[in-house]
């Protein structure tokens, strides 16, 4: 844990706030919380408490450890119904309710797909024709089918799975940020491998936490900055990753309703009420692209988007009720053109 | 209300809404089917609320009723049953609720006896989370109360059940890793084991909150961690302990606590093997791991999986006597160092359809225990053996003395 000298006392107090830093890693990824406390004994016990909460979620979700639910449950449920608890059953449901809304750009059954493209382990490749059939049927997140009344969960097809990854993240992020308002933490901010933020009260003397978003075709520049208080940010995108084939440039996100890679969008970043939302969306909407996006949007209370399109190079960006930060240079009409921000400048 | 309409009409609560103490019902009421188990809660703090949400794994298990002395506690369990589940602020009257069939006990340790016992007399099946009790005499009440009772009771060591626990006890009894003479486990954290505490709270909440950390409510680390090691060696060695020694302290969390922030406690069994047991708060390189040596090889299991090593091969045939004797023997200062294995290990396999999660298996097989009328496996005798060794190490640590477990146990058909 690093703590850093920061801030100043506050009204009345006899020991300025002084922020605290802790990393970790899970749910394949790296989590990092940041959060003011006067004493470092309390930072310690709230992230002790917040890292055990990740851990339990991560053994609840993870597609990788045997022993989780969700490995159990897909296992199991081609061949029966599978009863689960309320907390996974109701994330199977928000994961199927994104689905539903997002007319299927996203799909927590994406799985095989993914490997017939080699994006699990690869750098990706085109798949045959049979792969690539033989993949759809296993596809579709209409084929998981829920009893509510029982809480149980069944598949249609006998090579479905679910990866709550793309949801999962999210969720642990709103759980961590229960844990540290319930261990006392208000001025705080929550970060899953800077996928997913959530941004709790501001630091002390601030207005809120900044959070800069980088240009996606180099990530030293910065498209624009925000802050936030009380809110979550997510952003998707595969810069780093992806493969071209016949001159196109393929992303390493799956549009599971063409069976095939997204093309022509570089990054999106989403802020929404909660985690949960904003890392099942971000994604969503990369998938769907900024016209059909701003329509779900529109449907999400208090959202903002970010869509960067095109090829690096030749970037266009399109918002969604984006709050600018005053001095932000962003504009509908951005092209790469350096931005007057840089990373490690400092704020 | 059909799928598509409940998914609508949760949709607004998707997201952050889901996920906080909302007491309002979410989910419609299941229809009781005639094998629907209700069970009931006494303790629904971090251990209890993570056997709620396992137990609703279970098919047909409902929870009727919530019993803790923490306000909070009610909302965070409503939040895990998603239901408006009875509320109780005292034991006996949950106990006098006419709809349970079974009742988990995961109080502090200290209560073990008074809640389980009352359990048991009111005619519920009983989960009741380890250690057995705090003490020796608060052990044998609880496991005479089962005797009168009639009742099943499972303890709530978790690990007793899990896949690759048992498989590799399997294992161990084929005689794979040769003659097994001693076992050494650890619990090795690098952190406070402190719970947080509300801002302003009392000393009396935070003795709540916090009870592992005061000898009032708890046996410490030997209870709380050494407890599933402790077991696994009874399995191993196929008895009790007869012997016990201990040290520790509080030498680093000098916070008030009253529990040691690290202990070691090594027992001797009657055939003349041996169970170190140690658990630290200042380093966390050796994690949990329970190592099982025997004289072909070793078996360490974590909280996640097992691995068998193996010895390096022993001659399998005398050497020609003639070389020897006709060459002699040559010799040098060097000396071939001792180090430690470093190379891989054989993972030890877990049939697909064995493979799971510890905290499951064992809550489906104690809900398959009441089901089918069966004793279940982890039953007050496991827990006595394993509560005794937890009580009467703390005694060695305390007494700094080397405590005889004939000399505090009842003799059997006592």
């Amino acid at each position: 844990m690093n703590k850093m000298r920061e801030q100043s006392a506050g009204a009345g107090e006899t020991k300025a706030a002084e922020l605290f830093v802790h990393s970790g890693h899970a749910m394949g990824t790296l989590f990092t919380i940041y959060l003011y406390a006067h004493e470092q004994e309390l930072a310690e016990v709230a992230f002790e408490a917040a890292f055990q909460e990740i851990e339990r979620i991560e053994e609840a979700l993870s597609n990788y450890r045997a022993s989780s639910e969700l490995s159990r449950i897909n296992r199991l449920a081609a061949r029966q119904e599978v009863t689960t608890d309320p907390e996974v059953f109701s994330l199977i449901v928000a994961s199927l309710e994104f689905s539903r809304r997002s007319g299927g750009a996203f799909d927590a059954t994406v799985g095989p797909l993914m490997r017939a493209w080699g994006f699990f382990n690869g750098e990706g490749r085109y798949p045959t024709e049979g792969e690539l059939h033989h993949a759809r049927e296993n596809v579709g997140w209409e084929k998981v089918q829920l009893d509510v009344a029982a809480r149980t969960v069944h598949f249609s097809a006998a090579g479905i799975e679910l990866d709550l990854g793309a949801i999962g993240k999210g969720y642990a992020v709103d759980r961590v940020v229960q844990v540290l308002r319930e261990a006392g933490a208000a001025a705080a901010l929550v970060d899953a491998g800077s996928s997913t933020i959530y941004a709790m009260d501001p630091p002390p003397g601030k207005n809120g936490w900044t959070v800069r978003i980088p240009n996606p075709a180099d990530r030293s520049q910065m498209v624009t900055t925000v802050t936030l208080q009380n809110v979550s940010l997510s952003t998707s995108g595969t810069t780093e990753k992806f493969f071209e084939l016949e001159g196109r440039r393929y992303s390493h996100v799956m549009d599971p309703r063409r069976g095939r890679p997204v093309h022509g969008v570089l990054q999106t970043t989403l802020v929404a009420a909660d985690a949960t939302t904003s890392d099942a969306l971000s994604n969503a909407i990369f998938v769907m692209g900024p016209e059909a996006g701003k329509k779900l949007l529109a449907t999400v209370p208090d959202s903002w988007g970010l869509w960067i399109l095109g090829e690096p190079g030749a970037q266009r960006l399109v918002e969604w009720n984006w709050q600018h930060t005053a001095g932000d240079a962003t504009s509908e009409q951005y092209v790469a053109a350096p931005q007057k921000e840089r990373l490690n400048e400092g704020t | 209300m059909n799928r598509r309409e409940f998914i609508g009409r949760t949709a607004g609560a998707v997201g952050g809404a889901l996920l906080i103490g909302d007491s309002g019902e979410v989910w419609p009421k299941a229809k009781a089917p005639s094998d629907q188990i209700n069970l009931g809660i006494v303790g629904v703090g971090s251990r209890g609320q993570q056997l709620m949400r396992t137990f609703l794994r279970v098919p047909g298990v409902r929870f009727a009723g919530l019993c803790d002395v923490y306000e909070p506690r009610f909302a965070a369990g409503r939040s895990i049953t998603k239901e408006n589940t009875p509320i109780y602020r005292d034991y006996q009257q949950l106990l006098a609720a006419r709809d349970l069939d079974a009742v988990i006990v995961s109080t502090p340790l200290s209560l073990h006896s008074q809640h389980m016992v009352a359990v048991l007399e009111s005619g519920r099946h009983l989960y009741g989370e380890k250690c057995l009790g705090l003490t020796v005499e608060d052990c044998y009440r609880i496991v005479d109360a089962v005797k009168r009772s009639g009742k099943h009771f499972q303890v709530g060591l978790q690990y007793h059940y899990a896949p690759w626990f048992s498989e590799t006890l399997r294992h161990i009894q084929a005689g794979k890793i040769g003659r097994v003479t001693e076992i050494y486990a650890y619990w090795h954290r690098n952190n406070s084991w402190k719970r947080p505490v509300p801002a302003g709270a009392d000393q009396k909440l935070e003795r709540l909150i916090n009870w592992r950390l005061y000898k009032e409510y708890s046996g410490g680390l030997v209870a709380e961690l050494g407890s599933h090691h402790i077991n696994f060696a009874n399995e191993v060695f196929g008895s009790a302990p007869e012997s016990v020694l201990g040290s520790g302290g509080i030498d680093f969390w000098k916070d008030g606590r009253e529990t040691n922030d690290n202990v070691r406690v090594i027992y001797r069994y009657p055939q003349g093997t041996t169970l170190v047991f140690s658990a630290i708060t200042t380093n966390q390189i050796d994690g949990a791991q329970v190592r099982v040596y025997g004289t072909n090889g070793t078996a360490v299991l974590t909280e996640a999986d097992a691995t068998l090593y193996y010895e390096p091969k022993r001659p399998q045939s005398a050497v020609s006597e003639g070389t020897v004797l006709e060459h002699g023997i040559t010799t040098s200062a060097s000396f071939r160092a001792e180090l430690p294995y470093r190379g891989p290990g054989e993972p030890v396999p877990i049939p697909e359809d064995r493979k799971g999660n510890a905290d499951f298996v064992a809550c489906n097989s104690f809900i398959e225990s009441l089901r089918k009328n069966q004793r279940p496996e982890a039953d007050e005798q496991t827990a006595l053996a394993d509560g005794l060794a937890v009580a009467l190490g703390n005694q060695a640590i305390d007494q700094g003395k080397r405590i005889l477990f004939s000399e505090h146990m009842r003799s059997k058909g006592a």
